[in-house]
This record gives C-alpha cells, sequence and structure tokens, in this order.
C-alpha cells in the first residue's frame, strides 16, 4: 500500500511541475471542441451526432494522455529504478489511479466545455454524468495497460491508437448509446449499460494485474 | 498426427455434400450453400483466436518458457487473420445475394471486421517490438486481452442490437433450425475447416521450430 502511495505521489508531483500532459491533452480537447463548434454553428445536429462527436473528443484526448505516464518513465530511464524499488503490481495500481484521477478531469472539463459550446443540455443529467464516468473509467482501464505495451516499443507514432482502438469499440459504442439517451429522454432505459461497462473494466484491471510483471518486467 | 490427416477426406466429402447432396434452402436458392463455407470459417476465425489467447496464457504463466506455445500463438493468430479476411469476403458476396449490398454495418459483420483490426492490431504491435522489449510476453499478453475481449463483439452485441442475420446456427434454444441434410452438411463442413486450421497450425509450428533449430545450428 505504502509502494502504491510513493509511486502516485511521485507521479502527481511530476505531473503538477511538468504539466505536460495535462497541457496536451486539455489544448487538444479545447481546440476540437470549439472547431467542431465554429463548424456546425450554423446546423443543429442530432442527438445522436452530439454523442457520437463528444465520444471522438474524449476517445483523442485519451490517447494523447494516458500513455504518456509509461512513456516518460521510458524516455527518462526511471523505469529500471521503478523495477527495483516497487512491486510491479504496485507500479500498475499507482499508475491506473493516476490516470483515473487525471482522465477523469480531463472528462469533466472536456465535457463541460462541449455543452457550453455546443449549446446543448442532457435531458437527464445524473445519466449523462453516469455515462460519461462509466466510460471514461473503461477507456482508462484499457489504455493503461495498451499504453505500458506500446511504451517499450518506444511509445511508436500513432501505434497506441491502433492496438487501443478495436479493443476500445465495445466501450464507445456502448458510452455513445448511453450519451444519447441521456440528451434525448429524461428516463434511463440504458442503465444497465453502465453496469455492463464498470464489470469490463473491472475484468480489464483484474487481468491487467496479472499480466502487467510480464509487461513490465524486462527478465 | 493421423486425425490432422483425416481432413484429406473430410475436405472433399463435405465439399460434395455442400454442392451436390443437399437441398438448396427454400428461400435463398443456391446461394444458400455458401453457409456450409461461411460458418465454419468465421467459427474457425474465432477458435483460432480463442487458441492464440489459450496457447499465449500457457506460455506467460508456465514456469518454463516454452518458446512453442508462443509460436503457436503467433501461428494461430496469423491463420486468424486470413480465415477472418475469408469470413468477410463470404459474407461480403452472400450480403449482396441477400440484402442487395456487399456491405451493411451489421452488427455481425461489423464484429468480424473489429476481430480483423484486432489481429492486425496485434501485428503492428509485434512488429513494433524488439527482443530486447520482452516482445514474445508483450504480444503474448495482447493476445489474451484480445481473446478476453473477443466474445463481447462475437457473442454479446450482435444478440444486443437488431440484425440482418438470420437467427443464430446456436440460438437461444442451443438448437440448430436447419433441414436434416442441410444440419449434417453444416457440422461435417465445420468439423473439415477446424481440422484443416489444425492441420496447417501444426506444418507451421514445426516449420517454425526447425527454422529456430537451424539458427541456433548457425
Amino acid at each position: 500500500m505504502n509502494s502504491i502511495v510513493r509511486c502516485l505521489k511521485k507521479d502527481l508531483l511530476m505531473e503538477f511541475r511538468s504539466k505536460t500532459a495535462f497541457s496536451i491533452s486539455f489544448t487538444f480537447s479545447a481546440i476540437t471542441t470549439l472547431a467542431i463548434s465554429l463548424i456546425t454553428s450554423q446546423i443543429k445536429l442530432d442527438e445522436n451526432i452530439h454523442s457520437i462527436l463528444l465520444w471522438i473528443i474524449i476517445f483523442f484526448s485519451a490517447m494523447n494522455g494516458l500513455s504518456h505516464i509509461f512513456t516518460r518513465e521510458e524516455e527518462e530511464g526511471t523505469s529500471l529504478f521503478l523495477m527495483l524499488n516497487h512491486k510491479p503490481e504496485s507500479v500498475y495500481l499507482s499508475k491506473l489511479i493516476f490516470n483515473l484521477i487525471y482522465f477523469i478531469i480531463l472528462s469533466s472539463i472536456i465535457c463541460t466545455m462541449y455543452l457550453f459550446f455546443l449549446q446543448i443540455s442532457p435531458s437527464n443529467i445524473h445519466f449523462f454524468i453516469i455515462s460519461v464516468f462509466s466510460g471514461s473509467t473503461a477507456i482508462v482501464s484499457i489504455t493503461t495497460i495498451l499504453g505500458a505495451m506500446v511504451s517499450k516499443a518506444g511509445g511508436k507514432g500513432s501505434l497506441l491508437t491502433a492496438v487501443t482502438f478495436p479493443l476500445l469499440l465495445p466501450v464507445l459504442w456502448t458510452s455513445i448509446k448511453m450519451t444519447e439517451s441521456s440528451f434525448k429522454t429524461d428516463v434511463a432505459p440504458y442503465l444497465g449499460n453502465a453496469v455492463f461497462l464498470l464489470a469490463f473494466s473491472g475484468l480489464v484491471i483484474c487481468l491487467s494485474y496479472l499480466l502487467f510483471r510480464f509487461i513490465w518486467m524486462e527478465v | 498426427m493421423h486425425l490432422y490427416k483425416t481432413v484429406f477426406i473430410l475436405m472433399p466429402v463435405s465439399v460434395y455434400m455442400s454442392m451436390i447432396y443437399t437441398s438448396p434452402a427454400n428461400m435463398l436458392g443456391e446461394s444458400s450453400r455458401i453457409l456450409y463455407f461461411h460458418v465454419p470459417i468465421a467459427w474457425v476465425s474465432v477458435f483460432a483466436f480463442l487458441t492464440a489467447g489459450a496457447a499465449s496464457f500457457i506460455y506467460l504463466f508456465s514456469n518454463k518458457k516454452n518458446m512453442i506455445n508462443h509460436i503457436a500463438a503467433y501461428n494461430s493468430a496469423y491463420l486468424g487473420i486470413i480465415f477472418t479476411i475469408l469470413t468477410l469476403i463470404s459474407g461480403s458476396i452472400w450480403s449482396k445475394i441477400s440484402w442487395g449490398s456487399y456491405w451493411n454495418w451489421d452488427p455481425r459483420q461489423t464484429s468480424m471486421l473489429v476481430l480483423l483490426m484486432i489481429y492486425a492490431a496485434y501485428f503492428a504491435l509485434n512488429a513494433s517490438l524488439e527482443e530486447k522489449d520482452g516482445k514474445e510476453k508483450i504480444s503474448c499478453s495482447y493476445l489474451i486481452f484480445g481473446a478476453v475481449s473477443m466474445p463481447f463483439f462475437v457473442f454479446i452485441i450482435p444478440r444486443i442490437y437488431p440484425s440482418l442475420h438470420p437467427d443464430p446456427v446456436i440460438n437461444a434454444e442451443y438448437k440448430i433450425n436447419l433441414e436434416a441434410d442441410m444440419k449434417a452438411t453444416l457440422i461435417l463442413s465445420t468439423a473439415s475447416f477446424t481440422i484443416l486450421y489444425l492441420y496447417i497450425l501444426n506444418l507451421m509450428n514445426r516449420l517454425k521450430k526447425i527454422e529456430v533449430h537451424m539458427e541456433e545450428l548457425d
């Protein structure tokens, strides 16, 4: 437990000092939201289009920011230090918690900006929040472990997007349906989907916990 | 070993039964014969994925990291991608005949496309890694993730969203809703393609083992 807290504290401090990942992801999402808002200002979009656009922004923001946590360790050569001093499972859990905190904050900002600039309001705000939270959790759970794999390949360009997209498709598919229904109606017909997303995240986290040592350790 | 060689008998028999012995389906006519190739190929592409996942799991969690399991996982994924492409081609031809267009974004068509993308992503990741990065372990881990998420695409999503596909061959009642001759042909054809896959996989594994031994001798 101490090991997880120390790793997490180190990551939070490093991010707080450099603000690299957050700045890039935030700028990317702000530019994308503004661009969409500017282009579609004269058109009335359907709820399903809004939902798709919102999740595209969230997905690419995740691709921009979530693998950074592992790529940084490889680039700065600190991964060896972590390998020697911490159990792989502690490293994984600390990175997962960091990414969860980071991405929940980022997706909250993205959603607020999107709702503000595109001037829409969900019919069921609670369900909208649930859909974004459960979808973001599932994205983080997959992207964290795949980010670790890609960082070993030197974090090559768009490899993370290529590797992550097929596995994230059921998550995006389900999240888009949920967000769309939160825009359309004040009842929550897809509440079971939120349970599916959280169960899927749980499964991926358990599997990642088991497999992380094979990805992280070089011997 | 002898089991694999039964493919030389089973495959011609299943082709004969598919093309001549079985009567065409009532509504679809002669085009329904594609069923005896399309469904078994789709089954093999899913089976290849599960085999690759199982071989990866054994490779990672066995104390003695036996390279043959990693080789089997790689070769199974290699065969899987070929069978997935064949599934998409045969499905598109059937789709054009039955529904009027080659591609309809039907949940089942989409799920096979996603399967193809997972295989492609695996090969992209595998090609990007070097031996010193722990290539075998990382690519095997990815295959396990693929195998675990695959049921969501292939078995769950097509049953949740409305599909143009007919009632699944294995449906909620666990029954095959086909005439007796069609059912027999489909089962035989599925067995033939499965054994063909296992036969080619075995040949590929043996070939790779010989290559590894040759490299060691050099």
